[in-house]
């Protein structure tokens, strides 16, 4: 008995881990030896880019079209978002006066972000790949590392773009100080120059993980002890945690698009 | 773990592609038009809100310089009142001086001339009676009294006449 629970146990943790990792290669597909192989993450980012553009481009039909549109509905609610983007997240950033050249790149990660997020909510994407796990995009590392990748570069052309490629290096650290302080000021700037994008990713990858395996964590008692009380206990408990996630997974999409833009907004108005 | 911390090149590169393809195809279509059309309406709010302060402004100036210029035209036309009161009076003054100069000037011409008359008539009246009487006295008497005596006659009844 106690073997079988204890096989039991770690067949939970490995249908966990199962739950919440990408799914196996579904059409392999290689370009001069590199592997682009098509996996249920690249199937989520797909659908996530996919309704983005349409709702965007639906939202912003009139915005085309006319100088001062007064929007309604939808692109009144689309309007608001992207409003709190600028307002919230650029203009106290990057300034007022870079809001067009890096708004649609710091509006593009919150979007993206926030719809695959949401994407992890829907429970029907587990049903891809035979039954693999629901979690979503932004819960894998190669993708927020890739995120995280394009942020690093922006950081790089923001900074460059605004002062000249030497001044922005030299931007890194703040002059006027004694020698000694360089020895230890450069390489902890150096430092932080990958640690804020290894940062990035790592934070937006494991908040939308470990809300499925706490969910799975909290759902495994019932398998284990086939209680019916158990049951009712624990989807009360998840009902709660969906919730908790709708507001991590906006949170999540917040912080990853402001962290971005406080650094590309450090390169182009560097405090020294 | 390994599944889960596993690096995948594929995805990474989809994952590019899918976020520079929502990058670039948003951009154009809805960031920019939409960042563009919220800065419009910010400055149209903003300017709106200027310009309505500014005839604000105006108008307080110019109700302002109306109440001024009423204060103005009030005072002006108080002081033209008074200048032609004034005027009137200082010209009822002089009418009624000039006046009655003028008729004391009559009065005292009258005077004199009712003195010369009077006097002219008194001596006409003087020199009638002279002759009348003596025309008369001539008929009664005839010849009884000498020129001389009559002469003297009306002479004393004169001086009588005259102390009388």
């Amino acid at each position: 008995m106690a073997q079988g629970s204890h096989e039991a146990s770690t067949n939970i943790g490995d249908k966990i881990i199962e739950h919440v990792a990408n799914s196996d290669v579904m059409i392999h597909l290689e370009l001069f030896g590199i592997d682009l192989s098509i996996t249920k993450h690249v199937i989520m980012l797909w659908i996530a880019a996919g309704l983005l553009v349409t709702a965007a481009l639906y939202a912003t039909r009139r915005y085309r079209k006319e100088e001062r549109p007064v929007p309604s509905g939808f692109s009144n609610a689309f309007e608001y978002v992207v409003d709190f983007v600028r307002t919230g997240i650029l203009i106290p950033t990057v300034g007022k006066n870079h809001v067009l050249k890096w708004g649609p790149l710091v509006m593009s990660f919150f979007f993206l972000i926030l719809t695959v997020n949401f994407l992890g909510l829907m429970p029907f994407f587990n049903y891809i790949n035979h039954g693999h796990g629901g979690t979503t995009a932004t819960g894998n590392i190669n993708v927020t590392a890739a995120l995280a990748l394009i942020t690093f570069f922006a950081i790089i052309v923001a900074g460059i773009l605004e002062h000249g490629f030497f001044k922005h290096w030299k931007n890194l650290v703040p002059g006027g100080l004694p020698k000694a302080v360089y020895i230890i000021l450069i390489p902890i700037e150096i430092l932080s120059m990958f640690v804020r994008p290894f940062a990035l990713t790592m934070r937006l990858a494991a908040n939308m993980t470990a809300g499925h395996i706490a969910m799975l964590a909290i759902f495994a008692p019932i398998f284990l002890l086939h209680n019916a009380y158990v049951g009712v206990a624990s989807v009360t408990l998840n009902v709660g945690i969906t919730f908790l996630e709708i507001i991590v997974s906006i949170v999540q999409a917040y912080v990853f698009t402001l962290l971005s833009s406080v650094f590309i907004g450090q390169s182009i108005h560097p405090h020294h | 773990m390994e599944n889960l911390l596993r690096f995948d090149t594929g995805l990474m590169i989809w994952t590019w592609i899918t976020f520079i393809a929502v990058l670039v195809i948003l951009a154009t279509k809805a960031w920019k038009p939409m960042i563009k059309a919220l800065e419009n309406r910010e400055n149209f709010i903003r300017e709106s809100l200027e310009e309505a302060e500014a005839a604000r402004h105006e108008a307080d100036k110019v109700a302002a310089e109306y109440e001024v210029m009423v204060a103005k035209a009030r005072q002006e036309a108080q002081a033209i009142v008074s200048a032609g009161k004034e005027t009137a009076e200082r010209m009822k003054a002089e009418i009624l001086k000039e006046a009655q100069e003028k008729s004391a000037g009559i009065l005292r011409q009258a005077e004199v001339q009712i003195g010369t008359e009077r006097e002219k008539a008194i001596a006409e009246i003087r020199t009638q009676i002279v002759d009348i009487s003596m025309a008369a006295a001539e008929k009664i008497i005839a010849k009884s009294i000498t020129r001389e005596d009559n002469e003297r006659l009306i002479g004393d009844a004169l001086k009588e006449y005259g102390k009388n």
